[in-house]
């Protein structure tokens, strides 16, 4: 009979849990970490640019838009790591089209989530290898072995008063041999795992407080899931509305700081389990340099890429950063693009297990994978 | 009638003969309701275990119907001759009136567009549409093991409509190269030919007899199919200039997945020269005429010799490349033996013995790649008749089964669909050319959701799919006759006793072990 505290047959004894955060609508790299020391970010964006004296100070260059705040602890701590200038190749600036590419990983079939989780080693799969919280498999998962989609944890069970059905199919599947009766077994014990948290109030560990908004909620799920141990290798988790044409900041503002209180009470709540989760947070692509007539900014390239947990060498903002005269900008105005996404993921997907398996995961593409862990 | 059962499956002329005279007792369900019948009682399997009729229902249909054991049944006094007279008519669709699927399918016209009409449609349109018929074909259709063979090929051939054209494109790569061709029939330009001469142009009535679709035609119309070139980027190559390097994506497909299997035999070298070889072919773009049209350029072809596989393919064949290369991979004895192993881990058992595959690949080869022949001698195995029960229903399957089993009244939308999706089967979404897994392993984790499914058919909460169980058991004479129908044999009595205790029976039994086997 399993421990209370052992891991189910999912994913064996590897805690190892990935959390991909997506920020749609195009996320504004250049107001969540400003460059404070480029002159041409005053000169581009004079009445919506973070003073100074306002932001976090990061590293003498960069600074946290204050409502980032939060996330300076564990910027101190080590364990977050930003890449600046990140995005993607796509170049119609749509958020479709961008989207959609970066979560495919390239013009090829199938999400990069899901081709890892296929091809990672031993992919060894149980009923949550991977989740979705939300209303419908996002492109990212796409091709996952079996990837389930939940709005709550409530839905990972045979609904109210189904103990009997429960019992019967214990007996049944308990007359069986070999994978099929494991697997039951992992089922029932994960939905009896799951319908034990369910019954008593959520308890944060060290302190931490999620916030009632629906991001900060999907987070604490995720925690609650690891934390149960019910075989979690893969999280996706969106927060949507980031597309800030016009007065950006009243849009802006009560998003970052939901990112940033939940990631905050997530990384405080799993505490040493944080060694062996990685949440990336990541978006189609950034905003235009210069600010537009309505407060706002356009659909620009690049943004920016957190990793917390999972080891990284954190502390840091990565990528080489272009600047931004304007012999340097693209387009119509845009940072351009020094890190790929693909190269943020890739060293991150090689910790989780996929170390041989890249050139699956993104193919038709020569990965320089960036160095978070060095 | 003086066939025996050894002679049935060899010979599939005479059996053909004796269909013709045992299928006409048989009245179709479709024309039961035409004439407005109630759905009255039925007889499910008496024996113990899983009985010959029983084993093919399970296995080479999505699972039987009410009613459908009995019918089967009755075509014989023998079980396993009954069973084998069903399988003749399955292996000839074309001759199994189908008129209820048809109607159903009248609905998805966006699917019976010219090529370049496709174009016209939103994204996502085509997909929703294709999942949809795709759904409602396998539950509706008389034609189970002709559906069984399409749900092979697009595997075997899979092609993922997210990428790129193929949202289009897949949608005519799905009728006019999967369907068209995934057990036998005729090959469409000789259909007109035959229509031509039948109709009195060429002065005779003599109607010749027309040639079977092999797996040659097949393997053809899929490296031509717009679809293809798109999907493992055949477009994109070209040697235009001596520098050019050929895309190999194809090349080591078609090698690889779609004809010698990965340890066939060919080498880096193969796959660089049956790349070569295919050089020049591509697709007409979105924007211009008649587009999604194949077409051949000569200027961006490699005329060079070539050396495949052994064989030497001279300079300046052009296009004829093409068909040289098809010529020796589609019936090389590796493909044989591939995709007899494929064939028999489908259809009898996760690991097939070595002699049953060989002979398999044997009547492929000797049959020059004819698909019923060689489904024949995999049904003729001894190995086919014994492994009853023991193959692990992929969602899919289970979840038609379960509909089909329960007579399940359904639109094929919303819940349902959420449900394939969730268990990641949901036809169309397989994103790498080797197609959704064959083996039970990657399906496992679906147990849950299995099982939620089955209680929400029970309680009634699949919006757009209804269940009438109280009918059900009745038609069936009781409990016990009901469990035998959803299981293929009599309940254990450990069986029996869980449905009466579970509090929700037919959910139990959707959901039980035996049910996610076939």
């Amino acid at each position: 009979m399993a421990q209370v505290n052992s891991f189910l047959n999912g994913n064996g004894d590897d805690p190892r849990a990935l959390v991909v955060v997506f920020l749609r609508g195009g996320a504004d790299g250049l107001n969540m970490v400003a460059p404070l020391e480029d002159p041409g970010y005053y000169k581009a964006r004079p009445r919506i640019a973070i003073k100074r004296a306002d932001a976090v100070p990061l590293n003498g260059f960069f600074g946290l838009n204050p409502l980032l705040a939060d996330l300076e602890r564990p910027w101190k701590d080590g364990a977050l790591a930003i890449v600046h200038a990140a995005g993607s190749e796509d170049t119609t600036r749509s958020h479709f089209e961008a989207q959609d590419l970066m979560e495919h990983g390239g013009i090829v079939a199938g999400g990069w989530l899901g081709r890892f989780l296929r091809f990672r080693n031993a992919p060894a799969i149980g009923p949550l290898s991977a989740i979705a919280l939300s209303r419908s498999v996002p492109e990212c998962l796409r091709g996952a072995p079996a990837a389930t989609v939940l709005e709550s944890l409530d839905q990972f069970s045979l609904g109210k008063n189904r103990s009997a059905l429960a019992r019967e199919l214990g007996r049944l599947y308990g007359l069986e041999t070999g994978p099929i009766a494991v697997h039951a077994r992992d089922t029932l014990e994960a939905m009896q795992r799951i319908e034990k948290l369910s019954s008593v109030p959520y308890q944060a560990a060290h302190g931490a407080e999620y916030d009632r908004d629906e991001f900060a909620r999907g987070l604490q799920q995720v925690a609650r899931l690891i934390k149960a141990r019910v075989g979690l290798q893969a999280a996706s988790v969106d927060l949507n509305g980031w597309d800030s044409h016009l007065n950006q900041s009243a849009l802006m503002d009560p998003l970052q700081k939901r990112l940033a209180r939940a990631l905050t009470a997530f990384y405080q709540d799993m505490g040493r389990l944080m060694e062996t989760t990685t949440v990336v947070v990541m978006t189609e692509f950034g905003r235009r340099v210069a600010e537009n007539s309505a407060f706002g900014t356009d659909h620009g390239r690049g943004s920016v890429m957190f990793v917390l947990g999972g080891g990284v060498k954190g502390g840091r903002v990565l990528g080489q950063w272009p600047g931004l005269s304007d012999d340097v900008l693209e387009g119509p105005g845009d940072l351009p693009v020094t890190t790929n996404y693909r190269n943020v993921l890739a060293p991150i997907l090689a910790r989780h297990g996929a170390t041989d398996r890249l050139h699956q995961v993104f193919p038709d593409f020569e990965l320089a994978p960036l160095g978070l862990y060095s | 009638m003086n066939v025996s059962r050894r002679q049935f499956l060899t010979t599939g002329g005479t059996a053909a003969a004796v269909v013709a005279a045992t299928g006409c007792k048989r009245v179709p369900a479709q024309l039961e309701s035409l004439l407005g019948a109630e759905p009255g009682a039925f007889q499910p399997p008496t024996a113990d275990a899983i009985d010959p009729v029983a084993h093919v229902l399970n296995r080479l249909s999505f699972g039987p119907r009410p009613g459908d054991y009995a019918k089967v049944r009755a075509l014989a006094k023998d079980s396993r001759l009954a069973a084998e007279l069903w399988i003749e008519e399955q292996l000839n669709p074309e001759r199994i009136e189908d008129s209820a699927c048809t109607k159903a399918m009248r609905r998805f016209d966006s699917l019976d567009q010219p090529l370049g009409e496709f174009y016209e449609y939103k994204e996502q349109v085509l997909i929703r549409e294709m999942v949809r018929s795709t759904v409602l074909r396998a539950i509706s259709t008389e034609r189970q093991l002709f559906e069984m063979m399409v749900h092979f090929w697009t595997d075997h051939f899979n092609i993922d409509p997210s990428k790129g054209d193929c949202q289009w494109l897949k949608a005519w790569d799905d009728r006019e190269v999967i369907r068209r061709h995934a057990l036998g029939g005729t090959p469409k330009d000789e259909m007109k030919l035959v229509q031509k001469i039948w109709y009195g142009v060429m002065g005779g009535p003599e109607k010749p007899a027309p040639r079977e679709v092999k797996f040659p035609d097949l393997l053809r119309a899929s490296a031509l199919s717009p679809a293809m070139l798109w999907y493992l980027d055949g477009r994109q190559n070209r040697k235009e200039n001596a520098t050019d390097k050929p895309n190999e994506n194809y090349a080591r497909e078609l090698l690889e997945l779609h004809t010698l299997g990965v340890h066939g035999g060919y080498t880096q070298k193969d796959v660089m020269e049956v790349a070569r070889c295919l050089t020049g072919w591509t697709v007409r773009g979105r924007n211009k005429m008649f587009k999604g049209q194949v077409e051949f350029k000569k200027h961006l072809h490699d005329d060079g010799a070539k050396e495949v596989l052994g064989h030497h393919i001279p300079a300046g064949l052009g296009a004829k490349d093409l068909d040289r290369v098809l010529e020796i991979v589609s019936l090389h004895p590796s493909t044989a033996k591939y995709l007899a192993g494929k064939l028999c881990r489908w259809f009898i058992s996760d690991a097939p013995s070595a002699p049953t595959v060989s002979s398999v690949a044997e009547e492929f080869l000797k049959t020059g790649g004819d698909i019923r022949a060689t489904l024949r001698a995999v049904f003729r195995s001894d190995e086919f008749w014994s492994a009853r029960g023991v193959k692990f229903k992929r969602p899919f399957h289970f979840v038609v089964s379960a509909v089909r089993a329960t007579e399940a009244k359904t639109d094929a939308r919303g819940p349902l669909i959420d449900y394939l999706e969730r268990m990641g089967h949901l036809p169309f979404h397989y994103p790498t050319p080797d197609g959704y897994p064959q083996e039970p392993e990657p399906w496992m984790g679906t147990l849950l959701w299995r099982w939620n499914f089955a209680l929400a058919l029970h309680e009634g909460r699949l919006d757009g799919t209804r269940v009438n169980e109280q009918q059900l058991v009745e038609r069936a004479g009781g409990v016990e006759g009901f469990m035998a129908h959803l299981l293929g044999r009599k309940p254990t009595p450990a069986e029996v006793e869980s449905y009466r205790n579970s509090g929700a029976g037919l959910a139990l039994m959707l959901a039980a072990p035996a049910f996610q086997r076939c």
